[in-house]
Order: C-alpha cells, then sequence, then structure tokens
C-alpha cells in the first residue's frame, strides 16, 4: 500500500511541477473561451455580402422599394437592373454584381415566387444564399401589403403575432432550461477533453515506462498491477487539481465582481447573469457530479488507454491504431450528448447515462436540468453504480493485458493475443 | 588459471555423475548437507515456466550458497532471463518453488531483499538522478531519511556526487551504466541480480564495478551473474549454472567443472621438438613453434610423458596440465558436439 502512494507521488508530482501543467491549467480555459467565441466571432466575420442584381420582367419592382429595403437592411445589396438584359447578363461580373435573378414577366403578385434561379459564376451555400432569399422576402411582402392596401400600422398589427414558449417546471421553479443547456454543454464538453487528453497521458507514461525498461526495474520491487494503479490515481490526482484551480478561479472572479461590480452598471447587470444561473442551476451538485464522473470516467477509461500503453512499442502509429477503439467509445459518447441535451428525458438519454462508457459525458449533461426533477435519484443511483462497477471491471481486466504487456517486446500484439493475455490464469 | 580448481576441491563430493555424452559428466555441487537453508540463501526447486510456443524454463533446480558470486550462463533464449523474472518475482512459475533465505520466497515482502539490474537497462530519462534513486530505493522499502543518507554515500564513492540534479537523458552511456548499478545495490540486498553488468562499461568503470562486486559478496551479499562473456565468469565466478534451452545442463564450482571437462590434456615446452613422437603414453595433438600439446592415453601419468622426452635427451622447458576454458565448455555443451576438433578450432 506504501509503495502505491509512492508510485501514485512521483506521477503526480512529476506531472504538476512541470511548466506544461502551469502554462495549460491557465492557457486551457482560455483557449476554451476562445474557441466559442472565437468560433462564433469568425462565423459573423466570414458571413458573405453579395451584390445582387435584379432584372424585373414583372413590373413590380420600383427603384423606392428597393431603396428601402436595402436602407433597413445593408447587407446584400439588391439594384435594379436598368442596361439592356443581354449586355448585363455578360459583364455583371465586371459591373461589380456577384451575380443575379430574373423574375418573370408572369410572376403574380398574389403567388410565391417559387425557385427563382440566382445566377453567379460561383458556388454559394445556404449561409449566403438564405440572407438573400430572407431580404427578397421581405421585398415581395412589401409588394403584397402595397397591392393589398395594407398600410404600415396595419402591417405591424399582422407581424405582431409571435408565440414563443418557455418552459415552466412547477416542481423547480428557479429551473433554466436556457442555463442548463449552456452548462450542459460546457461540462459535457469538458468531459470529452478530460477523458481525451488524461487518458492519453496515461497511455503515453505507460509506453514511456516499457520502451524505457524502467518497467522491469519497477516490478521487481512492486507489482505491475501496484504500478499500473499508482500511474492512474497519480494521473487522476492531477485531474481532479486542474479541474478544482478552474473552479476555485471561477468562484474568486465571480467574488471579485460581485464587490467591485456594485459601483459600475454593466458589471452588476454580468455578476446577476452569473448569479441567476448559479441559482437556477444547482451548482454544487454539477460541481460534486462532476468529480465523480470525470474520476470514474476517467478510471473507466484510462484503465483501457493503459492496458493499450503496455501493448505498444515505440511506434507511435502502433499507438493510434490500438487506442482507436477507445477514443471512438468516447467521441461516441460526445455524438449522444447532443440529442440528450435537447431532450434530457428521452429514453435514450435517460439509458446512455446510464450504461458506464457513455454514462460521464452523457449524464453530465443530463445534470445541469435538475436533479432529481429531469434525472430522477434512481438513475443517478444507478448510473454511479454502474460506473464504479464499470471501472472495477475495465481495471481488472487492463491490469491482465498489463502484466504480460510491459515486459513483451517485438512486434504488435493483435487484438486476439490481447485477448489471450487477460484471459489465461 | 589452472590451478583456479584447487581452493574449491575440498568442497567438492561428487553426489552423482550424469552421463551427457560417452566422455563427459555433468558434477553435482554438494555442500555440506546439513544447515543447507542457512547455507544457501537461493534454492529452486522443480522450477517450471511455459510459454504458448516454448517451454522458457523446464524443472530447473539450483542451490546457490550464501556470499557466492554464481555464474547464470547459456545462450540467448535459454531461459536466463525467465528464470531471473521468477527469482525476481516478476513472473509467477508455473510449478515449483522457490526458497529464499530458508523460506518460501514472497515477491511482495522480499523484494527488498533482492537488488536486479536488467540487461535492458532502464531509468526514467526526464527526472532528476537524485530524486530517482531516492523514488526506486523507497520502492525497495528503505526509509526517506536511509534512502538519502545511503545514496549520498554511493555517489561519493563512485565520484557521482555532482550528478545529483542532472537528468538520465544528460548522461552518457557508461555513466548511465553506474547509475542503474549504484541503484540495483543502493539498498544493500542479500542477492544481487546483474544481469551483463560490464556491457558498454570502459575498463576503469568495469574494474571499479567489479570491485565493488567483490566488496560486496566480501561483506556477505550472494551474486548471481548472468553473461555470455565467460572470460569473465571464468575471472569472477566461484560457481556457475548452465542452462540452454530451459534445461539445466551444468552445475558446479569453476574449478570442478573444468576439472571434469578436461581432457587429459598438457602442454610441454622442449628445447626442441623431436620428430619421433610415438609413445604409447600419450598421442601429440599439436605443435606449436616450441610448445606440443599431448593427450595422455588412460592409464599413464604426466611422468610417463616427462620420461619419455627425458630419456631421449630433450631439455624440457615446463610442462603443464591444459584445462579447458569455460568458453570451450560452454560452446561444447550448447552445440553437442564434444570433439577435439571442435576444441581445436576454437583454441586458434
Amino acid at each position: 500500500m506504501n509503495k502505491i502512494l509512492l508510485i501514485i507521488k512521483r506521477e503526480y508530482l512529476t506531472r504538476v511541477r512541470k511548466r506544461t501543467f502551469i502554462i495549460g491549467t491557465i492557457l486551457f480555459p482560455v483557449l476554451y473561451l476562445a474557441l466559442i467565441f472565437g468560433t462564433g466571432y469568425i462565423a459573423e466575420k466570414s458571413r458573405e455580402d453579395l451584390t445582387v442584381g435584379i432584372i424585373d420582367k414583372s413590373g413590380f419592382f420600383t427603384d423606392e422599394l428597393i431603396a428601402k429595403t436595402n436602407g433597413t437592411d445593408s447587407l446584400n445589396k439588391l439594384s435594379l437592373i436598368k442596361i439592356p438584359e443581354a449586355l448585363f447578363k455578360t459583364s455583371y461580373d465586371s459591373l461589380g454584381y456577384n451575380g443575379y435573378v430574373v423574375i418573370p414577366q408572369t410572376a403574380s403578385w398574389k403567388q410565391g415566387l417559387d425557385s427563382l434561379l440566382f445566377v453567379t459564376n460561383k458556388t454559394y451555400g445556404a449561409g449566403a444564399t438564405i440572407p438573400v432569399e430572407n431580404k427578397l422576402n421581405r421585398l415581395w411582402d412589401e409588394i403584397k401589403n402595397d397591392s393589398l392596401g395594407i398600410d404600415s400600422s396595419k402591417k405591424q398589427i399582422l407581424a405582431s403575432s409571435n408565440i414563443s414558449l418557455k418552459v415552466y417546471n412547477s416542481k423547480n421553479r428557479d429551473a433554466d432550461a436556457g442555463a442548463a443547456t449552456v452548462i450542459g454543454y460546457v461540462c459535457g464538453f469538458l468531459m470529452y477533453l478530460i477523458l481525451l487528453l488524461y487518458g492519453s497521458q496515461v497511455m503515453m507514461g505507460v509506453t514511456e515506462e516499457k520502451t524505457n525498461r524502467i518497467a522491469e526495474v519497477v516490478v521487481s520491487s512492486v507489482k505491475p498491477f501496484q504500478l499500473m494503479l499508482g500511474k492512474i490515481i497519480g494521473i487522476g490526482m492531477v485531474a481532479l487539481t486542474q479541474f478544482l484551480i478552474w473552479i476555485a478561479c471561477i468562484f474568486l472572479i465571480y467574488n471579485i465582481g460581485k464587490v467591485s461590480g456594485q459601483s459600475t452598471g454593466a458589471m452588476a447587470e454580468a455578476v446577476g447573469g452569473v448569479q441567476r444561473v448559479f441559482t437556477s442551476v444547482h451548482i454544487l451538485t454539477v460541481v460534486g457530479c462532476f468529480i465523480f464522473y470525470m474520476l470514474g470516467g476517467f478510471f473507466f477509461y484510462s484503465s483501457l488507454y493503459a492496458a493499450i500503453g503496455s501493448a505498444i512499442n515505440e511506434d507511435m502509429r502502433e499507438a493510434q491504431s490500438l487506442s482507436f477503439p477507445i477514443t471512438m467509445l468516447v467521441i461516441f459518447s460526445i455524438a449522444l450528448m447532443t440529442p440528450a441535451i435537447s431532450n434530457p428525458s428521452s429514453p435514450l438519454a435517460v439509458w446512455t447515462s446510464i450504461i458506464p462508457f457513455s454514462s460521464p459525458i452523457v449524464m453530465m449533461a443530463r445534470v445541469p436540468f435538475g436533479v432529481p426533477n429531469t434525472v430522477p435519484w434512481w438513475q443517478l443511483g444507478l448510473s454511479m453504480a454502474l460506473l464504479i462497477a464499470g471501472f472495477m471491471f475495465t481495471t481488472w481486466f487492463a491490469a491482465r493485458i498489463y502484466r504480460t504487456g510491459i515486459l513483451m517486446y517485438g512486434k504488435k500484439p493483435s487484438w486476439k493475443e490481447m485477448m489471450k493475455w487477460a484471459f489465461r490464469k | 588459471m589452472q590451478s583456479n580448481w584447487q581452493p574449491y576441491f575440498h568442497k567438492l563430493t561428487t553426489v552423482c555423475k550424469i552421463p551427457v555424452t560417452n566422455h563427459f559428466y555433468i558434477a553435482t555441487f554438494d555442500t555440506q548437507k546439513k544447515n543447507t537453508d542457512l547455507m544457501n540463501i537461493l534454492e529452486v526447486h522443480n522450477l517450471k515456466k511455459y510459454f504458448a510456443t516454448q517451454k522458457a524454463v523446464d524443472d530447473i533446480s539450483l542451490q546457490i550458497p550464501r556470499g557466492s558470486i554464481f555464474g547464470l550462463l547459456g545462450p540467448n533464449g535459454a531461459g536466463k532471463t525467465t528464470l531471473i523474472r521468477m527469482i525476481t518475482g516478476i513472473f509467477y512459475p508455473d510449478a515449483g518453488e522457490i526458497m529464499l533465505k530458508g523460506k518460501k520466497f514472497d515477491p511482495e515482502n522480499d523484494a527488498k531483499y533482492i537488488g536486479y539490474m536488467p540487461e535492458e537497462r532502464g531509468l526514467y530519462k526526464k527526472m532528476k538522478i537524485g530524486e530517482q534513486a531516492l523514488y526506486l530505493a523507497q520502492l525497495k522499502g528503505l526509509s526517506y531519511s536511509d534512502a538519502t543518507h545511503k545514496i549520498k554515500d554511493w555517489f561519493r564513492r563512485f565520484e557521482m556526487e555532482s550528478w545529483w540534479n542532472k537528468k538520465v537523458e544528460d548522461l552518457s552511456k557508461g555513466m548511465g551504466q553506474k547509475l542503474q548499478f549504484v541503484i540495483t545495490v543502493l539498498h544493500e540486498p542479500d542477492l544481487i541480480i546483474l544481469d551483463e553488468p560490464f556491457s558498454g562499461l570502459d575498463p576503469v568503470n568495469s574494474n571499479l564495478i567489479k570491485d565493488e562486486i567483490y566488496r560486496l559478496a566480501k561483506n556477505g551479499a550472494t551474486i548471481i551473474f548472468s553473461t555470455h562473456r565467460m572470460e569473465q565468469v571464468e575471472e569472477i565466478c566461484d560457481r556457475i549454472v548452465l542452462v540452454n534451452k530451459g534445461k539445466k545442463i551444468l552445475d558446479g564450482s569453476v574449478g570442478a567443472v573444468k576439472q571434469d571437462f578436461k581432457e587429459n590434456l598438457f602442454g610441454i615446452q622442449l628445447e626442441k621438438i623431436p620428430e619421433n613422437l610415438s609413445s604409447s603414453a600419450f598421442e601429440a595433438i599439436k605443435t606449436n613453434k616450441q610448445e606440443l600439446i599431448v593427450k595422455i592415453h588412460d592409464g599413464y601419468k604426466p611422468n610417463d610423458v616427462l620420461e619419455h622426452f627425458i630419456r631421449q635427451g630433450i631439455n624440457i622447458m615446463s610442462f603443464k596440465e591444459m584445462l579447458p576454458s569455460l568458453n570451450e565448455i560452454f560452446i561444447r555443451l550448447v552445440e553437442g558436439t564434444p570433439t577435439a576438433r571442435q576444441f581445436e578450432k576454437i583454441e586458434a
């Protein structure tokens, strides 16, 4: 037992003292936020702004109407083409247009304009054409309104029939599905990243010990199982430390913001927003569950990664091909997360949050929606019990592969051989 | 070298002679029957380890007397490493029994009595040397302070004090070997197992390690020394076991083994080598400048040979028994061709 503690201590200290750990702890949240906001920003920035010519044969379009539409929405400028059609069609590119739309002579204002051709010399995706489509639809609505004699006051009345539903859980009045969705996503993705990053750390650590041949020296002092377990627990502690640092930072920033925010209005508003999220989602339950599922999931996957690490030699390609099935399980879990968040009480969400391999990610996506309202106690309890049983099984199974693999050199073992290592006495 | 066996000869009481071929026997060494538990630090009884494709260790028994320097020899793939891994508790034997210090070997608790240096050296490349030594010593059961004290002591003796904060990747191969040796013996094990300890070492460091091996043996440690380098075995080991294809084929003191494999060959340096060498007492095998190598026939004695030349009036400069080297014995047994021709080929 004492020896396991020594191994845990070594694994923990050598990692925590590394510069990469400190940098990673600071950089990861920055990069994580940059990823979330960055993609939104890039999507915003990279939006297409098209200049579209309208060749109107129907006579419904007027300069006035088009100028009005362009005034309310400056993106995707439309303009009515006055020059001869044939000339425009051959030279629109050089005139600065991205393309044109022909409104047929037969068009009737009562009917829609179905399937108009947008002629361009480039292929545009839906992201580019839908705004143009919307703009044309708004224009056509104006034409319809004018033809029906609906003035702007009547128009406003017509437009104001938007019904939107907001979920109000009578048992849990604070529940906020919006906040829960965001936190569910954040938890699920964080879990996914922790499982993959720290799992592969375990795998690489085991391979390092094997290829350095230190394994033979160490297993003459301790059992292979102790070495494997020590490494897994040590690295698990590193993951936990990192997570607790993040939680502490969030708590600290939140409190500093709360104190200093009372003076400035914008800050107070932001703090208020965070406070609403924190009260609507039971944050202690979420953090507690996260720590449980992080450790449980980590033990489940990292012992499998350790078995793979013991089987491979120096070639990193072996690592990739052998760890692929395990990585696939993690990726499959993240694929199950999205439907689970959009409908956290569906049978798919319930069962995948109970089955051990997917439960760490899927359950963490469901928990922010509320325990015991969305996730009943029996589900959480069963899921936790099965995860514990699951990681005990994978650890036992992995240890049997590990003890043979760690001293085996030469060619890459096949799956069949590894199964033989696991099941012989 | 030829009189090497004499100090050991009184110990040798042949218990049985197992015929290997028509001409050769395996000498079995017998330590005094009483108190064998105390005499032998390690006893291995009928040890077996079968892998899917081969019998790596097939019914091997051996006794290793306390304080001896013991050579474990065998060609590549003979089962030496598997045998060592069972003795060090890395592998469980399929059958058989290992007794360490007179008690059944318990890998978990007896690790502290054993120091093992594998053939493929292994250390954490990125870990500081001092911390690494400390870690591995603590894994062997030393306390932190005890380990620190001992490491400092060894580092001072091996002039490695400045290495403490270096990393293994900064060391040369020879330096790494020295460090590995220190780590192996740091916890003062009773049984030290060294697999090819001198490979990659320069003569100065080789001697340093060799002297340490002698010193450790003198202080009561038992050393199992696994190697292919027979000249090192002859120089260092008291006793040897030869393993081939998972079986023990030779066991005894170095001197006794050589005596057992001698072919009654003698080297005679003569003033001049006569034309006529025919004699009923011996047969000339080879002439080499002034030296004549003869094989004395059964029933004759060295004096008969000397007499033969004295009678001819030829001055004898020297006369010595030619014992086979361990290398020759090794190759003869492993190749299974115990012929004089084979022997000559090696001699040349």
